[in-house]
């Protein structure tokens, strides 16, 4: 799983261009993955710089009839980069204070429990008392005060629904999901071992994750330490299926919903956001013309969030205008990163759109 | 060449709730996380560098507890051939105190240097004073905010430093000589935590800090800690988005911003 991609495998392409076409990157920047596949074939790639522009959204990957998994293949050569010492400035600092912090952002390890403060009941740590559900907050939630919402709403909802879960706290550790896409394997490896050993000490036997990109690291980049890893979409519709909560209020909008990459095309859940929202009264469902599989990337994963590159016109304002077109109120996502590049277009393009995580649009109609 | 490199591995405290200890006279720092001083991340990168061109040996030097260790492995991750931590549990507050220890070391391991660099200061008591005290002790000549090491020559170097009011002064140096550099002098490269875990296998000596006790006096006696009081006349300004954005846009209007 962290082995970089043996350059033989790369034999395997077929230039057939799949990846070059769906790539969110392709034809606004210079980055072509195409090229790079066959550049590094050939040993001639010396193009790093392009490798930032890369935002992990998985496309080409899955995409590749031929599995040759060029989203991989940036990984390797990012590694390459990192140990080499050659990082943007913007990603040195993230990883520094990934490193010192637990947390991209460098906001303090012992402040991770902030976003709870505002709640008018406890959430219990994980390891008190008979609790197997653990809720994983994500750095993005537990600082970022747009998204700390997120966790609050969830805990809101599972509160009064009555289901027992817990939190790991100041304990928690970034997923490492972005670390490991900009090639960092080395600290990558100490978060999975830090919040592994959390795991297994508390005996978490689920993990709910508010963010699709937590919950990819759990499911596929984490050995297994958890088998049942869900994301919180999943849950929520798993409760409101049983009855144990029930969208009552109208919302008589028009929501478009907007598949983060890493809940939909790299880990299949496309339906349970979309029954959540159809279940909730008189809210009209849009879709995007490029949904589900095909969804444009936000541009915030594969640390994008954190390295600043010229990447032309930004997806997230491209989305903006098509769900202007589309005639939508409110876009409507359930990924942070995604929440933060999306509305911080339609701020840009002042978009008479609001942009909503689906925990906020559930809030206003239990 | 021969580079030494003055290392600590400081608290971040920057947004942490500190509580006082030991009678108000420390800062307890059992949950802050700790990291290499930014200012010798920045002097480590340019003893790298200048080894790069010229060649010779490198040593990081850190003074301070076990897990001291880390601030070694990451300069040699970065490019420095030898490092020695000086251990001690105590919190040496007193940049002369420092500053004998280190020059007690140097001489008792006869380690003949053309360069010794420190950071300008460290994050955590930030006297600026190590380096400057230690190239008095060693009577050797100094030169402090330095942002750049133009020219190396025999017996010779030419650095930047930076003054007041944006200045810079060119001033040109015999070695072998002490200098405090400063942050931007340089980009450091990134350490990757493989980097250093790998250092590990490089040279590194763990002495302990009564070898190097002769002369060491501590000037500096802390009575008591005490947080600055609350600052008076912020304003927090309520309302709806427009009424604020009024609101400021009187404020800075009546405050002459124009």
């Amino acid at each position: 799983m962290e082995v970089a991609i043996r350059k033989e495998d790369l034999f395997a392409c077929i230039q057939c261009g799949k990846c070059t076409g769906s790539c969110p990157e392709a034809g606004k920047t210079p980055f072509n993955v195409r090229m790079m596949v066959r550049k590094v074939l050939f040993d001639e790639w010396n193009e790093e710089d392009l490798l930032w522009f890369c935002s992990s959204c998985g496309a080409c990957t899955v995409r590749c009839p031929r599995d040759v998994r060029p989203s991989e293949v940036v990984v390797g050569l990012r590694a390459a980069m990192v140990e080499a010492g050659r990082v943007p400035t913007s990603l040195y600092q993230a990883l520094e204070n990934t490193l010192v912090q637990k947390n991209p952002w460098g906001r303090s390890k012992n402040k991770r429990d902030e976003w709870t403060a505002p709640l008018d009941f406890q959430i219990p740590f994980i390891g008190d008392g008979d609790l197997h559900t653990l809720l994983f907050v994500c750095c993005v939630q537990a600082y970022d005060p747009r998204c700390q919402v997120i966790p609050r709403n969830f805990a809101k909802v599972l509160h009064t629904a009555g289901v027992p879960f817990g939190i790991l706290g100041r304990k928690e550790v970034c997923c490492g999901n972005e670390i490991r896409r900009v090639g960092e394997w080395g600290l990558f490896r100490e978060l999975r071992e830090e919040n592994s050993r959390n795991f297994k000490r508390y005996g978490v036997e689920r993990i709910v994750a508010l963010s699709p990109h937590c919950m990819n690291a759990f499911r596929k980049e984490y050995d297994g330490v958890v088998q049942d890893v869900l994301h919180y979409t999943q849950f929520l519709w798993e409760l409101i299926r049983e009855g144990a909560i029930e969208p009552k209020g109208e919302y008589p909008k028009r929501v478009v919903y907007h598949d983060p990459c890493f809940l939909g095309k790299q880990n299949g859940v496309f339906d349970e956001p979309r029954e959540i929202l159809r279940a909730i009264p008189a809210l009209e469902l849009l879709e995007f013309s490029r949904s589900r599989e095909n969804s444009l990337c936000c541009e915030g994963g594969g640390g994008r969030m954190f390295i600043d590159v010229e990447a032309g016109e930004r997806n997230g304002e491209r989305r903006v205008k098509e769900a202007e077109e589309l005639g939508a109120e409110v876009i409507a996502t359930a990924c942070p990163f995604c929440l933060l590049n999306l509305e911080d277009a339609a701020t840009v393009l002042d978009a008479a759109i609001e942009v909503k995580d689906i925990t906020e649009i559930l809030m206003e109609v239990l | 060449m021969e580079v030494v490199v003055l290392a600590k591995w400081v608290p971040v405290t920057q947004e942490e709730e500190l509580k006082l200890v030991r009678g108000e006279k420390a800062v307890d720092l059992e949950e802050i996380p700790f990291r290499l001083n930014e200012w010798d991340t920045y002097a480590i990168e340019e003893a790298s560098r200048i080894l790069e061109a010229h060649g010779g040996t490198g040593w990081v030097v850190s003074l301070g507890g076990e897990e001291a260790d880390t601030a070694l492995r990451r300069g040699l991750a970065m490019g420095l051939g030898k490092g020695a931590l000086i251990e001690t549990e105590e919190e040496l507050v007193d940049p002369f105190e420092r500053a004998q220890i280190f020059k007690n070391f140097l001489e008792k391991k006869g380690i003949k240097f053309d360069l010794l660099l420190s950071g300008v200061q460290a994050e955590d008591d930030q006297f600026a004073a190590t380096g400057g005290i230690l190239a008095g002790l060693l009577d050797l000549p100094y030169a402090t905010m330095v942002m750049g090491i133009e020219e190396i020559s025999e017996g010779e170097v030419t650095v930047l430093r930076e003054l007041e009011g944006g200045f810079m002064e060119r001033v040109r140096i015999s070695l072998p000589a002490v200098l405090s550099v400063q942050t931007g002098i340089n980009e450091p490269r990134y350490v990757s935590v493989t980097g250093v875990l790998a250092a590990a296998k490089k040279e590194r000596e763990f002495l302990p800090v009564d070898e190097f006790s002769e002369g060491r006096k501590g000037r500096i006696e802390i009575l008591k800690l005490e947080f600055p009081p609350p600052r008076e006349g912020a304003e927090i300004i309520k309302g709806d988005l427009d009424e604020v954005v009024e609101n400021i846009f009187e404020i800075l209007k009546e405050k002459g911003v124009r």
